[in-house]
């Protein structure tokens, strides 16, 4: 058709109310003028509603689309990528909305909505985005019914409730597809949103920042174990290991992937356990030793780490197995061991004599690493969320002098000593311990859980772990940070908002756990549900997955579903007769309860003269009543049933109220 | 739907099986068909997108997104489907019209089980009526066809549509309600050769009656059905002297007969000459009677003979 269809007022409204709750959830990664251009537009869209306001003609639609353009590129620095198309996407949203005039304008804006409720996910797909996203699909979908309803339509609460009936009996339908419809792996590959500012292990790092990282409490992956979770002080999660050492810095080891893979020995029982870490935009994956994991593209890198094939930039869940009781590298290479031994030319002298010193004393190597931890554990030495700067010679500045540091100047130093004591050693940074949260059975590690410990080789044994921190402060390997620095008080000493300070009051604990688990369990089975969990959970359910029985499930039970609803929604079995039959009835029914019956062959309107003559108080409502009911029975007279109904509750309230028909008169 | 598919008498027969003319039509399972309109196939695009941005970022909202809609897609069968089925459909009748006017058909919508919003109706191609029926209500629709052609007019079947409420669907029936309106020739006016009896006076040939018959009043007489309402003698009823009309007799003192073989040239518009005459005569009050071959109206006024002579000129010569 070529006329222009207009716009009803309902299908406007909602747009605009759509066209906000879109856009709010994009507004922590819009540019600013986008905002502002939103607003001109939407002032506008409601000007030439009220008719004050012209449509843009074709000159003023060509620069406000440069302008857009323009805008995008400054503030994104291109025009292609995710970040630059979602603002394109919402400033086109925003600038159609000016130019719409006929529904399929009107049409063209709701699909624009509805892809930019998609890519707000690609940004944040957390439970509250999710949830929240229904609120504008609800409104646009109200949008789209608006445009069917008739221009002189006024109840856009009415409307916008059938939206909401539509989305909630489409609930059960969407929850078959999301079970059962085939998940596939990317068709291509497309860059994900850059994770701003993500906190978090580097590959190199000087002691002083682990203590840093130590300031957030921001959270990087949730393990949920099968079967006992292993003790808290077991649990030293490997990221990575750094085996350089510059006098200032630690670092990983170049070219560390290349390595042939470990020699090592399984023994004991596994612990199985499945990790979802948040995005780190960096390789490793974390593990307690030693992790295999059979996600595609990960390996175990000669250090027992694991490592994706590309940075991990959206969030990953991954199956481990770990082994605690095998012995890593029993025999190797000794110049394999070589670069664990490697220290700079010079500096930190006195520590370098000390360890001669201690190799002389105790040439066996673990009474050597027993005495050092002895020694710290009993000199004074402080753990510190604070410790001093260190600038020249570090390590003996810290060992002899300040004694004060956090775990990374402890286990650093160890291994400094080691080194020059002619022990291969080398330092692991990872996380240590984690909050365990006894409703899901899972553990959640946060960036303050941020550890280095250090690793040691001797011949037969292989590499075994020790942990100097848990010399000098045990309370922070055994209950965590909180505790290990109550006295000095400085656990997420900048987030006084952090909900994880406040873990003394146990409502609001509760309240954070329970918050936490329902967190966890949404990223596990909503957005962790991708082919290996659903092929996983298809397994447990039919013994075998196969593409038929897949393809039978989704049709099968959603022919029932529909049918169910159909039956819900048509009653078959009710076959009612029409409202006026419906009334009469119910007035024959009124009069029978007054001794009054209708003969076979009187019609009713004979019926009703004699009704009116035997109780002649009600005569005017019962020719009332009946001379409505013939107009729209027999004449056709447009009227809905609300005046027949009105005609007979005046009668029903005229006559003596009674419940059953009275005894026959004779 | 263009009618010169080949499919058309085949969809024809079809359709008369499958829902029978009748003057009330209830719409049920049988009688709604329901398919993806165009802007449901564009949604389905939409949609396909969205699952490839669910595909390819593995992002489950995607996925979640593309099912929740295409799930309420094919709920909408059921509302848009619900939003025909029950309603029926009754023929209110229509005016007798003339040709060159268009023809009003009154189409009376019930509904009893639920209600029905954005009902289009229409006979394609001509541009469709959108009305509403309240719950348990009644609304009467009145939709004009263009009366072409003298004699019976049969619109056809009804088209009944509804895309209600998402306009992803559309879901529409093809309803016979029996309707058909009078169509009277097109009145065209111009000058009559009175023909007296059956022309046995040859010197009346050639009078001319003027469309002014002036009238004389004569008495009055008691009422009969099919006098006309303007003639009646309302001061005698008010003052109970029952229903008297005021009897007039033309001053061309003789009876005036309209006969179509008296006139030459195209019967069409012959019929259309008498057609106005008709009227004319009507207007006036003059009695007058109508020949033609192989039926004659005998001499007589009012409404009701009016009626009989536009019917007999309106289906003179079409098959019954």
């Amino acid at each position: 058709m070529s006329r222009v269809q207009p716009i009803p007022r309902i299908s406007l409204i909602w747009l605009l109310v759509a066209q906000v709750l879109v856009i709010v959830p994009h507004l922590t990664h819009l540019p600013v003028w986008i905002i502002a251009l939103w607003l001109v537009c939407a002032g506008w869209r409601i000007q030439i509603f009220r008719m004050r306001a012209r449509y843009p003609n074709a000159w003023a639609k060509v620069v406000l689309m440069l302008v857009a353009g323009v805008g995008v590129f400054i503030s994104r620095g291109s025009l292609i990528g995710l970040e630059a198309g979602t603002v394109l996407l919402v400033a086109a949203f925003i600038l159609k909305l000016v130019e719409m005039h006929s529904r399929r304008d009107a049409l063209v804006l709701i699909f624009l909505g509805f892809f930019t409720v998609v890519t707000a996910y690609l940004f944040d797909d957390s439970m509250l985005v999710a949830f929240y996203s229904l609120l504008p699909v609800c409104a646009l979908l109200a949008a789209l019914i608006g445009l069917q309803q008739s221009v002189f339509a006024e109840r856009p609460m009415a409307t916008l409730k059938l939206s909401a009936t539509l989305m909630l009996q489409a609930a059960p339908l969407l929850l078959l597809l999301f079970i059962f419809f085939p998940r596939i792996g990317p068709l291509w590959s497309l860059p994900a949103p850059s994770a701003k500012g993500v906190s978090g292990l580097s590959d190199s790092m000087t002691p002083g920042d682990i203590a840093d990282l130590s300031r957030s409490d921001e959270l990087v992956f949730r393990a949920s174990f099968t079967g006992q979770m292993p003790p808290r002080p077991k649990l030293y999660w490997r990221a990575l290991t750094m085996e350089r050492f510059d006098g200032k810095r630690w670092s990983q080891a170049p070219f560390a992937e290349l390595a042939a893979m470990p020699d090592w020995q399984r023994g004991g029982e596994p612990w199985r356990y499945s990790i979802i870490m948040q995005p780190t935009e960096q390789r490793w994956l974390f593990g307690l030793d030693v992790a295999q994991t059979d996600l595609p593209g990960v390996r175990q890198l000669n250090d027992f780490s694991l490592q994706a094939a590309a940075p991990v930039d959206r969030s990953l869940l991954y199956e481990v197995e770990s082994w605690p009781q095998s012995v890593r590298e029993a025999q190797v290479a000794r110049d394999a061991l070589q670069r664990n031994l490697l220290l700079p030319e010079q500096g930190d002298p006195r520590t370098r004599a000390w360890a001669q010193q201690l190799r002389q004393q105790y040439p066996q190597t673990n009474l050597l690493v027993a005495a050092l931890l002895q020694h710290f554990n009993r000199e004074a030495f402080y753990y510190t969320l604070k410790p001093p700067r260190l600038e020249e010679d570090s390590v003996d500045a810290f060992l002899f002098d300040t004694r004060r540091g956090f775990c990374a100047h402890y286990a650093g130093a160890m291994t400094f000593v080691l080194r020059a004591a002619g022990i291969p050693a080398r330092l692991v940074a990872g996380y240590q311990g984690g909050e365990i949260n006894s409703a899901g059975n899972y553990v959640s590690v946060r960036q303050f859980d941020a550890h280095a410990w250090v690793e040691y080789w001797q011949p037969g044994t292989g590499w075994q772990a020790v942990d100097p921190t848990f010399q000098v402060a045990p309370e922070r390997i055994e209950s965590g940070l909180e505790e290990a620095m109550t006295e000095e008080g400085s656990f997420l000493e900048d987030s006084p908002f952090s909900p994880l300070r406040y873990r003394q009051l146990s409502w609001l604990n509760e309240l954070r756990l329970g918050w936490d688990n329902l967190n966890y369990n949404w990223q596990r089975w909503v957005l962790g549900y991708q082919s290996g969990q659903q092929f996983d959970l298809l397994k447990r359910w039919f013994g075998e997955v196969r593409a038929e029985r897949l393809a039978v499930a989704l049709v099968g039970g959603g022919g029932l579903l529909l049918g169910v609803l159909a039956l819900w929604f048509f009653k078959p079995w009710r076959n009612r007769p029409s409202p006026q039959q419906r009334q009469y009835q119910r007035f024959e029914r009124l009069l029978l309860r007054h001794g009054l019956v209708r003969g076979t062959a009187e019609g009713p309107r004979d019926f009703a003269r004699r009704a009116g003559q035997q109780l002649p108080a009600q005569a005017a409502l019962i020719r009332q009543f009946i001379e409505h009911w013939e107009q729209q029975f027999y004449a056709g007279k447009p009227a809905d049933g609300v005046q027949l109904k009105r005609a007979l509750q005046a009668l029903r309230r005229a006559l003596p109220w009674r419940f059953t028909r009275p005894p026959e008169r004779t | 739907m263009s009618a010169t598919r080949w499919y058309r008498p085949w969809w024809n027969r079809w359709l008369s099986k499958r829902i029978p003319p009748a003057s009330s039509v209830q719409l049920n399972h049988r009688r709604v068909f329901i398919i993806p309109s165009r802007t449901g196939v564009a949604f389905g695009g939409a949609l396909a997108l969205m699952l490839l941005a669910g595909i390819n970022y593995q992002n489950s909202l995607a996925y979640g997104l593309t099912f929740l809609l295409f799930s309420v897609f094919v709920i909408a069968q059921h509302h848009t489907y619900g939003n025909l089925a029950g309603l029926t459909l009754q023929a209110a009748g229509g005016a007798p019209v003339f040709v060159g006017e268009q023809a009003a058909f009154r189409i009376r919508l019930i509904s009893s089980v639920r209600p029905h919003q954005a009902l289009a109706l229409s006979w394609p191609p001509a541009p469709a009526q959108v009305v509403d029926v309240p719950l348990l209500g009644m609304v009467e629709s009145e939709l004009a066809v263009p009366a072409v052609q003298r004699g019976w007019l049969r619109p056809g079947r009804l088209r009944v549509e509804s895309q209600f409420p998402l306009g992803l669907l559309m879901a529409w029936s093809w309803v016979d309600l029996d309707q058909t309106v009078l169509v009277y020739p097109r009145p065209l006016a111009g000058d009559l050769p009175l023909s007296a009896g059956a022309g046995d006076d040859p010197e009346d040939e050639g009078v001319k009656a003027s469309g002014h018959g002036a009238d004389d009043f004569q008495g009055l007489r008691s009422f009969v059905p099919g006098d006309a309402q303007s003639r009646l003698h309302w001061k005698a009823f008010s003052r109970g002297q029952g229903l008297l009309v005021k009897d007039f007799v033309s001053l061309v003192g003789r009876e005036q007969w309209l006969d179509l073989q008296a006139l030459d040239g195209d019967l069409e518009a012959r019929l259309s000459l008498l057609c106005y005459w008709v009227l004319q005569f009507s207007k006036n009050q003059q009695p007058f009677g109508l020949r033609l071959p192989g039926r004659e109206i005998a001499s007589d006024s009012g409404d009701a003979h009016r009626d009989a002579c536009l019917q007999a000129l309106a289906l003179f010569g079409l098959p019954a």
